[in-house]
């Protein structure tokens, strides 16, 4: 390469990381101006917090009981979206009939069912279940609705024309066709449901005192409450943002191998 | 939907060339009703016959029990009283992030230079998500008004900042060289071409923004908040009230979309040259 595009994107990346950069060491110079017994957190204690959590794997097992749960969650949303979606997209009747119920529940936020699901599923993971189950049905179902809707009636019409039977029609050219819609639905429902049970372990871990039902959201809410530790909780929401990131780019990924004509 | 009615065609007719017009030209809005009704009707059987098998008025109250406790709680003011505590916060937050990210947007929409500073720091951030804030925010801004406010202008800054990008960035550049060569200068610029054409993406953004935060706000009265829908709905459970948790629930229902309407008209006030901004989220 010849030096002006190396001088560029040299340029380039110290634009990106100066404002983070500057702000991590404003943040780190902030801190030691402060008493030692401060509990304010700062970067390089945040290290070592992460260090110390790390070694003891407390941080990592949480982190995989919430993934399992989001995951779980996930799965039994997007399989009665996908098939109610496909259904309301392809029977004018079924959609007529169930979109005033959908649309009344729609506006209703997964965290206000949580004391509802407190009171029907107690504590413990079926509350935090329900409560991904719920906030990542609605865009999966929306989602795949608007891409059944979308399919070209002319290839309908055509397959069922050459004699082609209803499920066969709807496997073989209604999926395909709802696909991008229906995945776009899946990426966006999945981030929902990260969101979610975040939120859903930490109001258990508040509203129950403690009562124990684990995952990352759990383990934020002891360090606010029991052992004091800010330090920790940016831990944990700095671990919050990269599984978030995660999850996005693997969607994207799984998009860009189911459709590659998109691509 | 309501396009096929706004045309020139006579009512009824299906406006898609080769199509046989259809059959009920007046009764389509009463028969939406009908079938509205019917479904509700249908729902609010199976509500009780749920009530019945379940046979514990604490898990599940009666649909009757549940708008009994939404009738004493409207007369009685309180939900007027939660809804607008919490509506005010939400109008707080929201004008908060619109006057950050809105200029914000611009800059990074206009100067190369700019979003290369900026944006690594909010693709840093945007994942974390507002709930995961709240133990933090807790420590620093205690529980109260504050905390609420701050939740929903974090998660309602990211929307409204990327789409008044997106939105800058699509104005047509034909528009813009126009408007130099006849040596328009750079506030006229801004003002006449740039704003109205990334208006109609910021309001996308802002609607965006509503949803987002009023989803948070619950969770955020919920945890840290004497006072607001959030807080009402977890009170009424610890005291076991459920008729009145459903009724809440309810109203932050129909307080969302009643917003979300305004929004709309103030869409279709502001940007009515917009085309195909109805997005759904």
């Amino acid at each position: 390469m010849n030096p002006t595009t190396f001088d560029k994107r040299t340029s380039v990346l110290i634009r990106h990381l100066a404002l983070p950069v500057l702000l991590v060491v404003a943040w780190q110079i902030w801190a030691s101006t402060l008493p030692a017994g401060s509990p304010a957190p700062a970067p390089l204690k945040v290290l070592q917090t992460l260090g110390d959590l790390l070694s003891a794997g407390s941080l990592l097992s949480a982190t995989v009981q919430s993934l399992g749960r989001v995951v779980l969650g996930f799965a039994v949303a997007s399989g009665l979206g996908i098939a109610l979606g496909l259904m309301m997209g392809s029977s004018s009747a079924v959609r007529e009939n169930l979109d005033p119920i959908i649309e009344s529940f729609r506006p209703i936020a997964p965290m206000a069912i949580l004391p509802i699901a407190i009171l029907w599923l107690g504590t413990g993971t079926p509350t935090a279940l329900a409560i991904v189950a719920y906030a990542s049905f609605f865009p999966v179902l929306v989602n795949t609705v608007h891409g059944v809707s979308r399919v070209d009636r002319k290839l309908v019409l055509a397959a069922r024309t050459m004699g082609i039977s209803r499920w066969t029609v709807l496997t073989r050219v209604v999926l395909p066709g709802a696909l991008p819609s229906i995945l776009l639905g899946t990426r966006l429902a999945m981030g929902v449901a990260w969101t979610a049970i975040i939120a859903a372990e930490l109001a258990v871990g508040a509203k129950s005192g403690g009562g124990g039902s684990g995952g990352i959201g759990q383990m934020m809410f002891v360090f606010y409450a029991y052992n004091i530790d800010l330090n920790a909780i940016v831990v944990c929401m700095a671990v919050v943002g990269v599984v978030a990131l995660l999850i996005d780019q693997l969607f994207r990924l799984v998009e860009k191998r189911l459709i590659p004509w998109r691509h | 939907m309501t396009t096929a009615n706004s045309g020139p065609l006579p009512a009824g007719t299906a406006p898609t060339a080769g199509a046989v017009p259809v059959r009920r030209p007046t009764l389509g809005a009463y028969r939406q009703l009908w079938v509205s009704l019917r479904a509700f009707g249908v729902f609010f059987l199976l509500w009780w016959g749920l009530h019945w098998w379940n046979g514990n008025p604490l898990q599940l109250p009666s649909p009757i029990k549940v708008l009994e406790a939404l009738w004493v709680l409207l007369r009685e003011g309180e939900i007027a009283e939660h809804a607008l505590v919490s509506t005010l916060r939400m109008l707080v937050a929201l004008s908060l992030a619109i006057a950050v990210a809105v200029p914000l947007g611009f800059l990074m929409g206009l100067s190369k230079r700019a979003e290369q500073c900026i944006d690594p720091l909010v693709e840093m951030l945007r994942p974390i998500s507002g709930i995961a804030w709240l133990p933090l925010a807790l420590f620093i801004f205690g529980v109260g008004d504050t905390l609420p406010v701050f939740i929903m202008f974090y998660v309602g800054f990211f929307p409204i900042l990327l789409n008044t990008v997106a939105g800058v960035r699509q104005t047509d550049a034909r528009l813009l060289a126009a408007a130099r060569t006849m040596g328009v200068g750079r506030g006229p610029l801004l003002l006449y071409v740039l704003v109205p054409s990334a208006l109609p993406t910021v309001m996308v953004g802002i609607r965006l923004a509503f949803a987002a935060s009023w989803a948070a706000i619950v969770a955020a009265e919920l945890i840290g908040s004497p006072s607001g829908l959030g807080f009402a709905i977890e009170w009424y459970r610890q005291l076991l009230m459920t008729p009145k948790v459903f009724a809440f629930i309810l109203a932050i229902g129909v307080v969302g979309y009643l917003c979300d309407m305004g929004l709309r008209g103030l869409q279709r006030r502001l940007t009515p040259w917009a085309e195909g901004t109805g997005v759904s989220s």
